[in-house]
């Protein structure tokens, strides 16, 4: 080791609090950039390989009915590579130990081929097995959250009539990485989940010999979907096809690219902010703890030492912390992302999904570390080596100073000794100022947008179901139905209030831009499932024309009094022309509202209800849910708390380990910054401090010159720190915008509160460290030459 | 050497303000043991003008840390009065340098953030019984420049205010390591006027540390200091005005 290494070693070893302050701050900007951008390198590579090994297919469409012998027409369409007909049907699902009615789809499995897309893999259990009846494989989640195994037997209402099965085997599809109820944005896996059994069974129950319902196609590299979607809903049309739709419209693969797009703004964002503050206040660290070493670089100099050998020596102190940094940095990533993948496994059912490490991000977080603590480094350094060696090795003339400007003003008699200090110096070094309060400001700022997170987050659920959605729960009938079917239900135990509900899959076309979605038509003035302005009114539905979402009409591009055409995708599948005549605010998915009458004319099938929305006396509840289960007609049950309760279980807990997660970087960060600008003003005015020991200041008398100081500037830069928290909270939540969630950023008191505690907590601790360190302090260094 | 046998007339006739009785203080342990101090009898006694004077190494400074209550000895008594600085409180310790003592430091140590006027105030507001400022920059000549920050003055002048600062609280006791080590001789003799006569007006023991042998003229009392005792003691017959010192 050359002797200047040992003398690095040395003076990190002095200063290791500062070292290790350093290299936490970089660490956690790291770690969080590392352990988001792996987790969306394993999600997109898991996904990529699981589509490619299991044939997900690019092209959906679900129909009435189609002869068989319309399929080699379908695959004739040009740039069709593959195409797999089937059946999917709506089943109810009777589960001994569930209250409530659970429903399902039931897909079929073709007996005379292998599958050709949406290949399963089976988790548990075995395939169908050729030949035997009554055998179904039931998809992991359902599964899991009703713990069924391999052998079990469940018993579905197939078209109306109860048939027991047995379950072979537990399996997943590329179909349904997210299950979820269509339609549905927050899924409860207890009361739906997704059945596979031989197409010959299915077919015999449903009366679909020789036919089929339902249809996925692969194309060909470089074909387009939007073709051949508009080829088969020509082809289709008269088998009651509902509207075909490419991946990018599949509810599942919707749901996992917004989740990887939520977890990239998120991974851009707060990583970008941790790595800046980080790289900040390395630079501002390094500067001033070198300019300490002010003496020492003039005695190299003078040795004859070159600047550039004096610039490497200093280069590894920041390398040092930098290396440090990257080592708890990607620990910590690597760590962590492990805990997140794991956590996205329960809500996302791939074969496996294992943490895969990104590299890149890696390479660019210890480059940005290297990179801050080069600068810090080279300003100082710089700096320092300006000073001729001569001129450097006398001990420094006093610091120019003069009356602060609030005894410029005329105040200064009411200022202590120890306020003139502080005031003073704070003017005669702008510069430093204005780095500690921008360091504290950004720590404080950091610990705003986790928790800006969380209170969008409630907020949002709030909204959803306590400000939209005032019933207990909603039903869906098996079909369209009249309102009479709605009388049954309402005599059923515990109903206190009954509205119905007229659901009509359509696609909504603005000029060249359309969505697929179910308009919703309910009561003028309902009090179940209500439309909300953007002020949290309720809406009036108008006698006729359309309410869309806020989102909606964005993605249309359409506005109030714009004509939308609707092209509805069942019964006679009318097209018409509808006036957009309010736009309505909501938080998750696609919405479009109509008045229950309204919708019922456009369709010109008379008065028909497609499910209705209860609120029940909660003593009754499960009275009413188990009595539902003998009711035919009943498709399935959409149960508020249920989904609240399975939300906490999965997305909020998802939610809640990364905005924990992202908390204590940011409570670690702010520590860091606040002690370590406390430790080195400590270090920079130790002999000041020392001889006011001398003179006989006690330790409190003398911490106070200290603490003032930075009480002022913590002060100063809270409010800085509020602000700019609130600015960059809502611009990382509010770019959460996609057509399965938008988060409103929400800013509250307690979030600002909490920030403010922290940081002067951190300012506490701080400042009994350097009330611990002033009694340490070496007196009698003070009455030697400085260093 | 018995400090007894050495109380010489005149200044002694009061009780000594600082006894030391086997004063000893050791660096480091076993082998690799300094004894910086090594068993000092001493009295110092009311306005005495005393300088210290040895080699380096000789443990002058460590003897003035411990009379200044910056230190406490390894072994022995420190009595200032009826206080032991030997056992004494970090507090109390720090009551005694706030009330007791004054420091002249080599490199002044003034606050670089407050002004001459300040830097005396600071300690006139927390001191007992505190002379004003004012009076304490008069008394080294230095009244006409109550407002300027210790930038705008010279080395001379910065002293000349440290030495204000340390007797505008009327200490009982003055200690100065090496005042003029960093001043010319011109300067230098300015700051031990300023000195001399705070002793003289004020009545204040005085310890002075210097390198400079020809600034033991102007002392009450020349003490020698080798290897962490004390090697000889003289009286001097009259004390030279700073004026008529010549280095």
């Amino acid at each position: 080791m050359s002797l200047l290494d040992l003398k690095l070693w040395r003076d990190l070893q002095r200063m290791k609090g500062q070292t290790l302050a350093v290299a936490l701050v970089m660490g956690c900007g790291l770690a969080m950039l590392i352990m988001t951008r792996s987790l969306i390198h394993s999600l997109e590579t898991t996904r990529q390989t699981y589509y490619r090994t299991h044939r997900f297919a690019d092209v959906f469409v679900q129909l009435k009915r189609a002869p068989r012998s319309l399929v080699p027409r379908l695959a004739a369409i040009p740039g069709v590579a593959a195409v797999q007909p089937g059946i999917a049907v709506q089943v109810t699902v009777d589960l001994p130990g569930l209250d409530e009615p659970a429903s399902g789809l039931v897909r079929s499995v073709p007996e005379d081929r292998p599958m050709e897309l949406n290949r399963l893999f089976i988790r548990r259990g075995r395939e169908l097995q050729p030949g035997r009846r009554g055998e179904l494989l039931v998809s992991e989640a359902f599964a899991e959250a009703n713990r069924l195994q391999p052998g079990d037997p469940l018993t579905l209402l197939l078209n109306g009539r109860r048939q027991e099965f047995r379950i072979a085997g537990v399996v997943l599809s590329p179909e349904i990485i997210f299950e979820a109820r269509p339609g549905v944005s927050l899924p409860d896996n207890r009361t739906y989940g997704t059945f596979w059994m031989w197409e010959s069974e299915i077919a015999a129950a449903y009366d679909l010999e020789g036919a089929f319902n339902h249809l996925t196609l692969m194309l060909a590299p470089g074909a387009s979907a939007q073709a051949v979607c508009a080829e088969l809903d020509r082809l289709l049309q008269a088998h009651g096809g509902r509207g075909a739709h490419a991946r990018a419209d599949h509810p599942s693969h919707v749901r996992v690219s917004d989740e990887i797009f939520i977890l990239r703004t998120i991974s851009i964002g707060f990583p970008t902010l941790f790595l800046a503050v980080a790289a900040f206040m390395t630079h501002a660290v390094l500067m001033r703890l070198l300019t300490l070493q002010r003496e020492q670089i003039a005695i190299l100099k003078a040795f004859g030492f070159t600047d550039a050998q004096i610039v490497v020596h200093y280069l590894k102190f920041g390398l040092v912390m930098a290396t440090l940094a990257a080592v708890l940095g990607t620990g910590a990533g690597i760590a962590l992302g492990h805990r997140l993948v794991a956590l996205y496994h329960l809500f996302f059912r791939f074969p496996e999904l294992h943490f895969r490490l990104d590299l890149a991000a890696v390479a660019v977080a210890l480059g940005v570390g290297a990179l801050a603590a080069a600068a810090g480094v080279a300003t100082a350094v710089r700096k320092a080596a300006r000073v001729p060696p001569a001129e450097a090795m006398r001990p420094e003339p006093p610091a120019r100073y003069r009356p602060a400007w609030m005894e410029r003003v005329g105040w200064g008699a009411y200022l202590s000794p120890a306020a003139r200090m502080a005031l003073r110096n704070l003017e005669r070094h702008p510069a430093q100022a204005f780095f500690t309060v921008a360091g504290l400001a950004l720590a404080t700022a950091l610990l705003i947008v986790p928790n800006c997170f969380r209170d969008s987050v409630d907020l949002l659920l709030g909204f959803q179901w306590d400000v939209v959605q005032r019933q207990d729960l909603n039903v869906g009938l098996v079909e369209p139905n009249s309102p009479a079917a709605l009388s049954g239900l309402r005599r059923l135990p515990g109903v206190l209030a009954v509205e119905p509900i007229r659901a009509a899959p359509a696609r909504l076309r603005f000029g060249p831009r359309s969505r697929q979605l179910a308009i919703v038509a309910v009561p003028a003035e309902t009090l179940h499932s209500r439309v909300i302005n953007k002020h949290w009114r309720q809406l009036s539905l108008p006698p006729s024309g359309l309410i869309v979402s806020a989102k909606l009409a964005e993605v249309l591009g359409a506005r109030p009094g714009d004509l939308l055409e609707v092209e509805f995708l069942e019964g006679r599948r009318p097209v018409c022309h509808v006036p957009l005549v309010a736009v309505s605010e909501d938080l998750t998915g696609l919405g479009a509202h109509m008045e229950l009458q309204a919708l019922n004319r456009l369709l010109g099938e008379g008065d028909r209800v497609t499910g209705a929305s209860f609120t029940l006396d909660p003593a009754q509840r499960a009275a009413f849910l188990r009595a539902l289960k003998d009711i035919p007609q009943v498709s399935w049950v959409s149960i508020k708390d249920s989904l609240r309760a399975n939300f906490r279980q999965t997305t909020a807990a998802s939610i809640n380990l990364i905005q924990r997660m992202y908390l204590a970087f940011a409570v670690v960060v702010a520590f860091g910054v606040v002690y370590n600008n406390a430790r080195i003003s400590l270090a920079e005015r130790a002999r000041e401090l020392a001889t006011l020991r001398v003179i006989g200041f006690t330790e409190t008398e003398v911490a106070a010159v200290l603490l003032i100081e930075l009480g002022i500037l913590t002060l100063v830069a809270m409010p800085l720190g509020l602000l700019a928290g609130s600015g960059f909270a809502t611009a990382i939540v509010e770019a959460i915008n996609t057509e399965t969630v938008r988060l409103p950023a929400v800013l509250t008191l307690r979030n600002y509160s909490f920030a403010i505690a922290t940081v002067a907590t951190a300012a506490f601790l701080s400042a009994l460290i350097v009330l611990q360190r002033i009694r340490r302090l070496d007196l009698i260094a003070a009455l030697r030459a400085p260093e | 050497m018995n400090a007894e046998a050495l109380r010489l007339e005149s200044t002694e006739a009061s009780p000594p303000l600082l006894r030391a009785r086997g004063l000893t203080k050791v660096y480091g342990s076993g082998p690799a043991a300094v004894r910086a101090l090594d068993g000092v009898d001493l009295d110092l006694y009311p306005g005495e003008f005393v300088v210290l004077l040895g080699p380096s190494g000789s443990g002058k400074t460590t003897l003035l840390n411990q009379l200044g209550g910056l230190d406490v000895p390894t072994a022995g008594d420190l009595w200032f009065g009826s206080l032991n600085l030997a056992r004494a409180s970090e507090a109390e310790r720090t009551l005694y340098r706030r009330n007791a003592v004054g420091f002249v430091f080599q490199f002044y140590n003034l606050i670089p953030s407050l002004t001459a006027r300040e830097n005396v105030a600071l300690i006139t507001e927390i001191a007992a019984r505190p002379m004003d400022p004012e009076e304490a920059l008069r008394l080294v000549q230095l009244g006409e420049r109550l407002d300027h920050f210790p930038s705008q003055l010279s080395g001379g002048e910065q002293q000349r205010v440290a030495i204000a600062r340390a007797i505008a609280k009327r200490p009982a006791v003055l200690l100065c390591d090496e005042p003029t080590g960093a001043l010319d001789v011109r300067t230098g003799v300015a700051v031990l006027e300023a000195i001399e006569r705070v002793n003289r007006e004020l009545g204040t023991l005085t310890v002075v540390i210097t390198h400079n042998a020809v600034i033991a003229d102007m002392a009450d009392r020349v003490i020698h200091l080798m290897d962490g005792r004390i090697q000889h003691q003289r009286r001097n017959p009259q004390r030279v005005p700073p004026r008529a010192l010549q280095w």
